[in-house]
């Protein structure tokens, strides 16, 4: 009698995880993102890539738990205290940033475990599809001028002089 | 570089009501708080790094990072999330969080410690309190202080090329206004 008891419990209790895991999958989601990377590596000595999302499912899941993966990299998204925004945000050296377009692939939970296990085996991540995808656009950093302007203003001033005294000796030969 | 270096040595312990000798599996958290900039300048980006590492054994859960270090009336939020918070930081696992600020004036400022709470481990009931690392007290450079260093000054040099034309520039027309009309009377002379 007591086997048969555990037996039904543990058959509930499994459905009932299960219909909870279901609830928190979120369907459909638009993601309204807000995107911003730094740009000045002459006062900053790291660049930060940032993206904002607020994301809203069909169903009305809300609080999910979200990772971005980005270049084979995992970043686990923060949450605003009020569920209502996420964040993905990383740094990296001004000398080792390559420009241009980033993707951010964001998975819920579940596409996590999956993409970890896939990770794990050795296999081409790209099976994996994500929840969304983000693009973050990094224009460039500024390093500083090419050329300092003083060199231009002493090489001006030189080609100045030198067109001044070629024809002055000109004249007086 | 002033700042790595101070922000490296006040690394506080946020987990800092367990002490090492305790019960190894809970969750402990070092939350390196940095200022990622070279020179700090009023009106221009500053990067604010929050570091999360769980040195404990355990995952720590529900971990919220407010700082309040950056009030509306000196700093403008460009983007990021101040107050924030993470379910589940794993034993062994680090996280970054970063947050983009502009300081609205310039002059001294002091960057404080952010406050860190989290469950130490699934049992736990009592939430764990902590503290950032503190940054610590940074110059901030005026605009036109920083840009009178290291802008191109490419104005300041074609204001000074103006000024200097008239000392060039007129003795220069005056010869070349000299030299065509005695080019115009030798034309002339040779025509006779």
């Amino acid at each position: 009698m007591m086997a048969v008891k555990w037996i039904l419990f543990a058959v509930l209790s499994s459905v009932c995880f299960n219909i909870s895991l279901q609830d928190e999958i979120c369907s459909s989601p638009s993601v309204t993102s807000n995107i911003y990377t730094t740009t000045d590596g002459v006062i900053l000595s790291d660049i930060a890539f940032i993206a904002e999302l607020v994301v809203t499912c069909q169903n009305g899941v809300k609080d999910l738990a979200l990772y971005a993966d980005v270049d084979g990299v995992t970043i686990p998204a923060m949450k605003s205290l009020d569920n209502n925004k996420y964040q993905v945000s990383w740094t990296e050296v001004p000398k080792k940033v390559q420009d241009g377009v980033r993707i951010l692939r964001m998975y819920d939970e579940e596409g996590y475990s999956a993409l970890r296990k896939v990770q794990r085996s050795g296999e081409d991540t790209s099976s994996i599809r994500p929840l969304f995808t983000v693009t973050i656009n990094h224009q460039g950093t500024y390093q500083g001028p090419w050329v300092q302007s003083e060199l231009i203003a002493v090489l001006l001033a030189m080609f100045l002089w030198y067109l001044a005294y070629s024809t002055k000796s000109r004249i007086q030969s | 570089m002033f700042f790595r270096y101070l922000c490296a040595v006040v690394l506080l312990v946020a987990a800092c009501g367990v002490s090492s000798g305790e019960d190894e599996t809970v969750a402990r958290l070092l939350v390196h708080k940095r200022i990622l900039n070279r020179f700090l300048v009023e009106g221009k980006d500053l990067v604010v790094d929050y570091n999360i590492y769980n040195v404990g054994g355990s995952a720590a859960l529900d971990v919220h990072i407010v700082d309040n270090g950056f009030p509306e009336d000196d700093f403008e939020v460009v983007i990021g999330m101040l107050k924030i918070k993470l379910d589940r930081v794993g034993p062994g696992n680090n996280v970054t969080h970063t947050v983009v600020v502009r300081p609205r004036s310039y002059g001294f400022y002091n960057f404080t410690a952010a406050e860190v709470t989290y469950l130490p481990s699934e049992v736990a009931q009592d939430v764990q309190i902590g503290y950032t690392s503190e940054p610590g007290e940074g110059g901030i450079a005026a605009i036109r202080e920083f840009d009178r260093k290291f802008s191109p000054h490419v104005m300041d040099w074609i204001a000074f090329a103006v000024m200097t034309l008239p000392s060039l520039g007129i003795p220069l027309l005056l010869w070349y206004g000299s030299k065509s009309k005695y080019e115009a009377i030798i034309k002339q002379s040779k025509k006779h």
